[in-house]
């Protein structure tokens, strides 16, 4: 009898750190690239949209937007190495084979990254020199369908990696003397286009609460006109955010997801607790960002950055219960043996901690450094 | 065969790898050693407050920003991608036993990318010592993110005697020099950026001049560290590395032409821009960035074969075989010991598995010939394939021509005899047989063969 799923034979190493703390670190690595991948992924749509078809302060917007998307692109890549490299230690045997079955779109992340980020660096080179041309345009909407398509091949990878069947399917159907092409995707997942799209509407809400962020912390020297709008702006757009990921998510829990994963999940606590408020957190968001969009309080406005955190957090809690479910009855990651290699681990944290300081103290000359032109 | 093979047509998986890599190397060098120098001249300019050349550094972070944090990074994370595409049973390896080392090179990217950005949008507003500062906090966490990389690689090359323990495998006896070799690359090759941008940039003629002049001794520091880590590195090499590097004639060619290239530019550089600066034309720079280039490119290709016939050496062989699984896949097949290689065989050549879902490789010689083909076919991908293409690089049809069948068995029950760049046969001789079958119809006739198919 053939396995139910080829599964690599465990590493004869072990997990360096006991499977909590793998999750936990790929839990809360995710949150935090979460954050600003968002702003990228539907921010850079917005700048497109905006620089194609705005006027005012929604060009206005648009470029300001644009010039922190180098900045957010460099963390958000940064920030994305824990979890992958945490999803690598505890779960190469499915996360190395869903990559190689659509190698070649997994591949081409790369430089459709460098195609994206180089496209957002000439956009907003144009905006500081005052105008933005044909090829600044271009180079806008270029970025934004490579961030989509980025996005797509990630749910491609990251819904068949659970999904055994489509993984042997695409194996089956590909594999000429055994070697995969790597020109597969998963469309046959019902799961891929639900999630997709379903990201795409939390990734509108974390950039509507940027854009609430950016008018009242760093758009102090705009016109008391554009913050008004920009944040009556960010509440519609969140608005608009919470629709589309409320409809998006409902189709894949109650469209797409399998009916013993949809049964756990609504049957079961904690996961119930945990779903519900993953669903209704973003609804009280949108109600401090309507009351913080009102006064421009910079509290208020910390306030709904931090629940939008929440908001995220949430939602990549409620994602590793659906993944580690979806792989019970072929994976168990949890199984595998743990030989802790403390020291690197302690080292690690320690670095961690005190790299937060020195970022924290580079940070902070700069608040406390004058306007340009006027240092020592 | 623990993980499916992903067939790249003309070029072999790996090879991308390789390609990606060398990319980033060109840059990820540039990336250290270029925060050396904007740290140490910045510092001097504010110094000697020269305000022409904090202009020009200026202008030069926002080139270093460009190319660094964006191709420099990507192309760095996209080693680490096509790593786990085209060799996952080392790459699985590497990070059981480096996570935390990573994770370690994560937290320096995290002090890398602030610092760069405070260091460039942040010029004109901080005081001269906090952005001196600065800029020696990107400088120094460049380095460390070089420090923890090479450790890693160094391991793949000779994991000394590691006993599965991180700080041995890290501290490994390649470590050291390959560091060395390392930091004194990314100072050279910093150096001829910077002459590369100067002389298309940096006006006038006397900061020009300057900016040569300075940028000379940390070439001359970096020529010194790469001879004496690349010394070290040959010392400590693996007994197989050492002789593939005697004895493979592309290697030895390679290595005459780095040694040669690097004296060359080394004397370029003390007769031109150090003894005379107005030397340094834009075609010079060229001239010497692309040299520069090629002695990088060339470097990497010879650090990354001699470690054949392994991955990680003394561990994981290149086709993705524990050194320790080979005794069993010997004596049980090498499909066999193979999760992938075995559901496919089940599927395309059912007349081979038992009942109890194993191969059985004494049923091969009773197959159909088609069948046997098949089954060649899959050995091939799983064994050779890795490192051989059917055609293009390092193509079977291209080193066949000729060859009998007789001289094809011979060689694949006795691989490493043949070269010991190459794994032992890591399967039955059923097996082997049928591998062969499938190399005989790849193997064209000698080329030295007249029109009617004669000698």
């Amino acid at each position: 009898m053939l396995p139910t799923f080829p599964l690599a034979p465990a590493s004869p190493l072990g997990n360096p750190a006991p499977f909590w703390f793998i999750v936990t670190f790929k839990v809360l690595g995710f949150t935090l690239h979460m954050g600003p991948m968002h702003i990228w992924y539907a921010g850079s749509v917005l700048v497109a949209l905006f620089t194609l078809f705005g006027r005012g302060h929604a060009r206005r917007l648009a470029s300001r937007l644009a010039s922190a998307l180098p900045i957010l692109i460099a963390l958000g890549v940064n920030f994305g190495i824990i979890p992958l490299l945490f999803v690598q230690v505890g779960y190469y045997p499915v996360v190395y084979p869903a990559t190689i079955l659509i190698a070649w779109f997994w591949f081409a992340v790369i430089p459709l990254l460098i195609v994206a980020y180089y496209g957002t660096y000439y956009y907003v080179a144009q905006i500081r020199k005052g105008s933005v041309d044909r090829k600044g345009v271009a180079a806008s909407v270029a970025s934004a369908v490579a961030f989509l398509t980025i996005g797509f091949f990630f749910s491609n990878n990251f819904s068949l990696m659970t999904n055994k069947d489509q993984m042997l399917a695409i194996y089956d159907r590909t594999a000429v003397g055994g070697a995969v092409s790597g020109l597969a995707l998963n469309v046959g997942d019902p799961t891929l286009f639900p999630r997709w799209l379903m990201m795409f509407g939390l990734a509108i809400t974390t950039t509507a609460a940027y854009v609430l962020l950016d008018t009242v912390f760093f758009a102090r020297d705009e016109t008391v006109d554009y913050r008004r709008w920009a944040a009556r702006f960010a509440v519609r757009l969140y608005a608009g955010g919470v629709v589309w990921f409320a409809a998006f998510g409902s189709w894949y829990i109650f469209g797409a997801l399998r009916p013993e994963i949809r049964q756990a999940m609504l049957a079961q606590q904690p996961i119930l607790l945990l779903a519900t408020l993953t669903a209704v957190a973003p609804g009280i968001v949108w109600l401090l960002l309507v009351r913080a969009s009102q006064t421009l309080h910079r509290a208020q406005a910390w306030a709904t950055g931090a629940m939008q955190f929440v908001v995220l957090a949430l939602n990549a809690i409620t994602r590793q219960w659906v993944q580690n479910t979806e792989l019970a009855g072929f994976f168990d990651p949890a199984a595998a043996r743990v030989q802790t290699q403390w020291t690197p681990l302690i080292l690690f944290l320690i670095l961690f901690a005190l790299a937060l300081g020195v970022v924290g103290w580079m940070v902070s000359q700069v608040l406390r450094a004058p306007a340009r032109g006027h240092a020592g | 065969m623990h993980y499916p093979f992903w067939f790249v047509p003309g070029l072999t998986s790996p090879m991308l790898i390789a390609v990606i890599a060398v990319l980033h190397i060109f840059v990820s060098l540039y990336a250290v050693g270029g925060g050396i120098f904007l740290a140490r001249e910045t510092a001097f300019a504010y110094r000697t407050n020269n305000r022409e050349y904090l202009d020009y550094l200026h202008g030069h972070a926002w080139f270093f920003i460009l190319v660094t944090v964006v191709y420099g990074a990507i192309t760095g994370v996209g080693i680490w991608w096509t790593i786990g595409l085209a060799s996952p049973l080392p790459t699985e390896m590497l990070i059981h036993t480096f996570v935390f080392a990573w994770a370690m090179e994560y937290v320096f990217f995290i002090l890398e990318i602030v610092s760069a950005f405070i260091f460039y949008y942040a010029w004109g507003r901080l005081t001269p010592r906090v952005h001196t500062q600065i800029g020696w906090i990107y400088a120094v966490s460049a380095w460390m993110s070089l420090v923890l990389i090479t450790g890693i690689t160094a391991f793949m090359l000779n994991p000394g005697n590691w006993q599965q323990n991180f700080w041995r495998a890290f501290f490994n006896p390649q470590f050291l020099p390959q560091t060395l070799a390392r930091t004194g690359a990314a100072l050279l090759l910093t150096t001829l950026y910077v002459y590369l941008h100067a002389s298309l940039r940096a006006r006038p003629q006397a900061l020009r001049d300057l900016i040569a002049q300075r940028s000379t001794l940390p070439a001359m520091i970096g020529g010194g560290l790469i001879i004496l880590g690349g010394l070290g590195w040959l010392l400590a090499l693996p007994p197989s590395a050492r002789l593939a590097l005697a004895g493979a004639a592309a290697l030895n060619v390679l290595m005459v032409l780095i040694f040669f290239c690097t004296a060359v530019v080394l004397a370029m550089f003390y007769l031109g821009p150090y003894r005379h600066p107005a030397w340094l034309s834009p075609g010079a720079a060229i001239l010497l960035f692309l040299i520069g280039l090629a002695v990088t490119g060339a470097g990497e290709f010879v650090r990354e074969a001699v470690r054949k016939p392994f991955v990680i050496y003394g561990e994981v062989y290149s086709h993705n075989v524990y050194r320790g699984e080979l005794p069993s896949l010997q004596r049980e097949g090498f499909l066999n010991g193979g999760v992938w290689t075995r559901r496919y065989i089940a599927r395309t050549v059912p007349a081979l598995m038992t009942s109890t879902g194993q191969i059985d490789a004494t049923r091969i010689p009773a197959l159909p010939l088609d069948q046997q083909l098949e089954v060649g076919h899959t050995l091939f991908n799983y064994h050779c394939a890795s490192c051989h293409a059917p055609s293009g690089y390092s193509g079977m049809k291209e080193l066949l021509p000729g060859w009998t069948g007789e001289m094809i068995g011979s060689l694949i029950v006795n691989l490493d005899r043949f070269h010991y760049l190459m794994p032992p046969w890591s399967g039955t001789p059923e097996e082997a047989g049928a591998l062969r079958r499938y190399l005989e119809t790849l193997a064209p006739p000698t080329p030295m063969t007249n029109k009617n198919g004669s000698p």
